[in-house]
């Protein structure tokens, strides 16, 4: 089902920026462990927070407060916002580029054309996908933990904690991917679907930090991908690793049936 | 439906909201036949190739290849196919060869080319291991027909085939083609070029606006031709009309008339003329083409 030659012709297509994304992201990783490390950021990072108001301290809580410890920088490795972007791009940019792009290019028509099934199509996509993200991320995982490893001790716990926040993070762009690629199997022009797609991905972040900041709206939090998405908490042991995976599972699941069900009656022209 | 039968399409129609892409065609296309499918641009060429291949799905109507429905059967259908779309474009980060390895993938053949079909169109290794995006329009098209053809398919379904290519190139093209033809192949051959439907197809469909108008052998249809006639007057006539013929041209006292009426009558008629000269030109397909356009207007 799941074409090898396909997956070849996919990685091709993506690794300029996929490779770009990795090395980025890795040293990025690297360097805030570095940081960390060989500075004393937290008594001066304590005394800038202890002079904001308590209602932006709350918010900082989570993102601030434990970047302070040396496990708290690798969380925030994982959840810093050039990070997050890297990977929106990345995961928006696969679907993007290998339906609507190639639809309006005519390569879509001809590869449809020879004896490959539009299920076996949108499989073999969502699974490269998959694997494009998952060697970005591991490549960040692996920077962390050779820094962690470098510049502090090593543990298997944090080892498993760092691996669930890599699942988790890959979980979460899976399904970025995913709906992006309901909207590109739904839309017809390239520029429009990656749009919306992208201020889609906005939208549950700007969304995710005001809920937060705000109780009226805190309601919607259950509704955000990104409560589900909880790298600080996770280390610390706050969070439910169990739950956000099978949500963002179910999600995923739901997005690809959606894609496939779409692709298969849909025109190719 | 016939066995001898490849194609067989009833009632096809396909509209894209209101408008309507094709609308009730119906034709069919016989084993080891080139038929030819002729229409100018935004007659409904494409969108009928597309329906024959399941990349668009037909508002009504039905469609068989190779005995079977397409909708349900569209996999192996196109395992026996060969397409070249028309603008053929591939992937730009490929290499020729690669793109080609894609395709023999995909279809799970051999990755070989026949030398002879990269010789006869004078492509060599070194084109084949060019980026695609670094290919010539030309070159690009010929690495189109030969993902069409590499794997010896016993449909080919070709939209504009000959876009790009030199004369000499074309010829090539048409060799090939009949080549295809003596090894059993069926073709379908979508092309706005009446010369080249006339020099390789044994029938052919005109298509306008989304329906078929006419679906003869290219011998019938150039028997059904509207004879022109051509002639040159010795002196001026205060009003001159030819009986079951049409001005179409006049240029001093040269004229050009379109034939419609018995031939016996006009000759007649002819006798009693002032004559310079006069020939009946031999018709060609632009000829019918245009003519039945014509009368298509008039209606």
């Amino acid at each position: 089902m799941i074409r090898l030659s396909y997956w070849h012709l996919i990685w091709k297509n993506n690794r300029g920026f996929a490779i770009f994304s990795m090395g980025f992201i890795t040293l990025l990783q690297f360097l805030i462990l570095y940081l960390i490390s060989t500075a004393d950021t937290s008594s001066i990072i304590t005394a800038i927070i202890e002079q904001l108001p308590e209602k932006l301290r709350i918010f900082l809580n989570d993102s601030f407060f434990n970047t302070l410890s040396f496990q708290g920088a690798a969380a925030f490795g994982f959840n810093h916002p050039l990070v997050l972007a890297l990977l929106a791009i990345n995961a928006i940019n696969i679907p993007l580029h290998h339906i609507t792009r190639e639809m309006e290019s005519g390569t879509l028509e001809l590869l449809l054309a020879h004896p490959f099934k539009r299920h076996s199509f949108i499989i073999s996509l969502w699974v490269s996908g998959c694997l494009i993200l998952f060697t970005i991320i591991l490549a960040a995982l692996i920077g962390s933990l050779s820094a962690i490893a470098i510049f502090h001790h090593l543990s298997q716990e944090i080892i498993t904690k760092m691996m669930q926040i890599s699942f988790n993070q890959w979980l979460l762009f899976i399904l970025i991917m995913s709906y992006t690629m309901i909207i590109t199997t739904f839309g017809e022009k390239g520029n429009k679907t990656g749009n919306i797609s992208a201020v889609l991905t906005l939208i549950f972040y700007l969304l995710h930090f005001l809920s937060q900041l705000w109780e009226s709206i805190a309601f919607i939090k259950p509704f955000n991908i990104f409560t589900y998405y909880e790298p600080q908490k996770l280390m610390f042991n706050h969070g439910n690793f169990l739950t956000d995976i099978s949500i963002l599972s179910s999600l995923i699941l739901v997005c690809l049936f959606i894609s496939l069900w779409q692709f298969g009656r849909r025109d190719i022209s | 439906m016939r066995d001898s039968q490849i194609i067989y399409t009833e009632q096809l129609t396909k509209y894209y909201g209101r408008i309507a892409g094709v609308k009730e065609i119906s034709f069919e296309v016989n084993r080891g036949e080139i038929f030819g499918f002729l229409g100018p641009n935004g007659a409904g060429k494409t969108t009928t190739i597309r329906l024959l291949l399941d990349l668009l799905r037909p508002t009504s109507g039905k469609i068989v290849i190779f005995g079977k429905d397409v909708k349900s059967n569209s996999f192996e259908i196109r395992q026996k196919c060969g397409y070249l779309p028309g603008n053929f474009s591939a992937y730009g980060n490929l290499t020729g060869k690669e793109f080609l390895n894609l395709l023999a993938d995909l279809r799970k053949v051999p990755r070989y080319i026949e030398p002879g079909l990269l010789d006869r169109f004078g492509l060599a290794n070194g084109d084949l291991k060019r980026k695609i995006k670094h290919l010539s329009h030309g070159t690009l098209q010929k690495l189109g027909i030969i993902q069409a053809f590499f794997h010896r398919p016993e449909l080919l379904i070709l939209d504009e085939p000959t876009t790009g290519l030199d004369p000499l190139m074309q010829e090539e093209f048409y060799d090939l083609l009949h080549k295809y033809q003596n090894m059993g192949c069926t073709t379908f051959f979508s092309s706005h070029n009446l010369s080249e439907v006339e020099k390789v197809c044994h029938r052919l469909a005109i298509i306008r606006k989304g329906e078929i108008v006419a679906i003869e052998s290219i011998e019938d249809m150039k028997k059904k031709l509207y004879r022109k006639l051509e002639l040159t007057l010795r002196k001026p006539l205060d009003r001159f009309e030819l009986p079951g013929a049409r001005i179409i041209k006049k240029q001093g006292l040269k004229y050009e008339f379109i034939v419609t009426g018995r031939k016996d009558t006009l000759l007649k008629s002819l006798a009693d003329l002032p004559l310079e000269d006069f020939v009946f030109p031999r018709p060609d397909l632009e000829e019918v083409f245009m003519n039945y356009y014509r009368d298509q207007r008039d209606d």
